[in-house]
């Protein structure tokens, strides 16, 4: 490599960087204006758009809505996503290469089709969309995807660790909370937070199945259209503020496992 | 080889009595019944798909038999679970908890036991002593050790368990051939200074002689022969365990006539003499037995001994020889052995 190609690399990067950061960045800058309209440069600049976010209780509702959807999800998955990762990745059974395709097919539907999909059966069921159908409709698309992350973590893990523990004179419960847990834990922990992020900021199929509900991608797309005002990109800042703030708490607790689970004295008992 | 207990006066540590175990049709184990005495070496041998795994994995209650039952000192163990069971095993994937740090490993056992934190680190400690890995590994990952250490690691895990009965399950199979040796013998000498009833499995014959008090054959989920080293080396039951247990040349015997050589037998009527490549050597005309044309067809040095392949009436026959045979390829020489002389077999 000389030295030019290492200046065309630099540069490529900081391009790639800056075109992928600069919309955030415009709305950031879009919520400090005092206009009803988007548009640069700003006459005025205010932070009013923020205390009005702030004051407004609306955005504690949206913020609200969004998070037990997600947080629902996030379990939801993780713990479903993990059973059916063991069953794939452990045991040998009939329709296991079956599971394999049909598990991750949700994704390749175009997700405005899947919500409409959705949608349909549940009023043929007969249930009313509200914020828990939805936690079902974000499950559909976002369980697929838990589960690969898993099962990649799972790839790599010698069941016979588990037969040792046994033979060691742990039990069951022992094996779990020692042993399996432990080892799976990064998986978990990335699968999480590709369930929370993914239903977090999920719009296409919360438009179809939260019904009188609404989420905040939901309420800032419907805000964009039709009704805008600073404050709407105020809200998104939040929002955006608050999964960045989750994925580093993530990262963090992650680099302690990583630390802490080899080296350490690890005395999870 | 010292023992401070005569065999007569040997307690049994494990009774298998008619153990079997079935997945589906498929006997993966057929009606096993084995005694292992209390602070015995002893090694089961076989191919791959003989059902070792299979029974050593029952053994350590990590499996349930279809049928049959286990004893261990005459109490019946069939159903116990392996967390309750006096034994430890050493895997064959070694099975290291990876997100652990050695120390971690090896006290594994005694944190199950709810030894507090000081007095397992001080357990581990000895441990790692006694395995020859010293303390300064308490703390390293197990993801940073060799293949070896890694096996010591294993080793004092299972150790840590404090077992009446240890259960190996072809540990060195992945590790180099030096390497192999060296753990040969420190698995020996721990069996011996320890006391411990120690259950092998191996696929080599080699690991199988140099380790045994006693060595059991296994094919097709059954036991076909049990005994010392040397009475399976010297007196095999057939033709599966001659071949099993190195290098052979068999030769049929038909109504007192062997078939290749046109010769007569006086001491055996029908089945199969098992003629050891050592048995079979150049001859004078003096020499009793039976005598035969050779032309050497290989020569192949194997240190301390030649071992040579002859093409005779009888086709490709293996001889081995002390290192100072001085024989080449294409020499023309008379070999014999002595079919009286000769174990032979039925089938």
């Amino acid at each position: 490599m000389t030295r030019a190609w290492k200046y065309v690399g630099a540069i490529w990067l900081a391009l790639v960087v800056v075109l992928l950061y600069l919309p955030i960045l415009s709305v950031g800058l879009a919520s400090l204006a005092n206009t009803r309209y988007m548009r640069f440069p700003h006459r005025n600049w205010s932070i009013g758009a923020y205390t009005d976010a702030l004051s407004q209780h609306e955005t504690l509702v949206l913020h609200l809505t969004s998070l037990k959807v997600a947080l629902l999800v996030t379990v939801l998955s993780v713990i479903l996503a993990t059973l059916g990762a063991m069953a794939f990745a452990r045991y040998d059974w009939r329709g296991r290469s079956a599971f394999q395709k049909v598990v991750v097919l949700p994704i390749f539907f175009p997700q405005p089709v899947l919500g409409l999909a959705l949608l349909l059966f549940f009023s043929a069921l007969g249930f009313t969309p509200t914020w828990k159908t939805a936690v079902f409709a974000h499950m559909v698309w976002v369980l697929p995807i838990v589960t690969l992350v898993i099962s990649i973590r799972l790839f790599g893990y010698d069941p016979a660790q588990e037969d040792a523990a046994r033979d060691l004179g742990a039990s069951r419960w022992q094996v779990l909370r020692e042993v399996t847990l432990p080892y799976l834990s990064p998986g978990l922990i990335s699968g999480g937070l590709f369930a929370f992020l993914l239903s977090w900021s999920n719009l296409p199929l919360s438009i179809f199945t939260t019904g009188a509900d609404t989420t905040l991608p939901e309420w800032l797309f419907s805000r964009v259209a039709t009704n805008y005002a600073p404050v709407v990109s105020a809200i998104a800042v939040i929002a955006t503020l608050a999964s960045v703030l989750l994925g580093c708490v993530v990262i963090l607790i992650l680099r302690l496992i990583d630390t802490h689970g080899i080296k350490g004295d690890g005395d999870h008992g | 080889m010292t023992r401070t207990a005569e065999p007569a006066q040997r307690q049994t540590a494990l009774s298998l009595i008619g153990l079997s175990r079935h997945f589906g049709t498929f006997k993966a184990l057929d009606s096993i019944s084995l005694e292992i005495e209390e602070g015995e070496f002893f090694t089961i041998v076989g191919p791959s798909g003989s059902g070792k795994t299979t029974m050593l994995r029952i053994l350590a209650g990590l499996d349930q038999p279809t049928q049959g039952s286990l004893l261990l000192r005459g109490t019946d163990i069939t159903r116990m679970p392996a967390n309750q069971r006096p034994t430890a095993m050493v895997f064959q994937s070694l099975a290291l908890f990876d997100h652990r740090s050695v120390g971690e490993n090896v006290e594994f056992a005694l944190k199950m036991r709810g030894m507090p934190k000081p007095e397992r680190r001080e357990q581990a400690f000895e441990l790692l002593d006694l395995v020859h890995l010293g303390r300064d590994y308490y703390n390293r990952a197990v993801t940073q050790c060799s293949g070896g250490e890694r096996q010591r690691v294993a080793l004092a895990r299972a150790l840590a368990s404090d077992p009446e009965i240890l259960f190996f399950d072809e540990p060195l199979s992945a590790l180099d051939y030096r390497l192999r040796k060296t753990l040969e013998v420190e698995l020996r000498e721990l069996q011996r200074r320890t006391g411990r009833t120690f259950v092998y499995i191996t696929h080599s014959l080699e690991e199988a002689m140099v380790m045994s008090d006693r060595i059991g054959i296994m094919r097709e989920g059954k036991l076909v022969q049990i005994g010392t080293p040397a009475e399976i080396y010297g007196q095999p039951k057939d033709r599966f365990v001659a071949r099993f247990m190195g290098e052979v040349n068999i030769f049929e015997v038909s109504d007192h006539r062997l078939v290749d050589f046109e010769a007569s037998v006086s001491t055996v009527k029908d089945g199969f003499l098992i003629v050891r490549p050592e048995m079979l050597h150049p001859v004078d005309a003096e020499d009793p037995g039976l005598h035969f044309e050779a032309t050497i067809a290989e020569v192949f040095r194997l240190g301390s001994r030649v071992q040579l392949h002859l093409e005779t009436v009888a086709g490709l026959l293996v001889s081995e020889q002390p290192a100072s045979c001085q024989l080449k390829p294409n020499d023309a020489v008379r070999f014999g052995f002595d079919p009286d002389q000769t174990h032979s077999v039925p089938e």
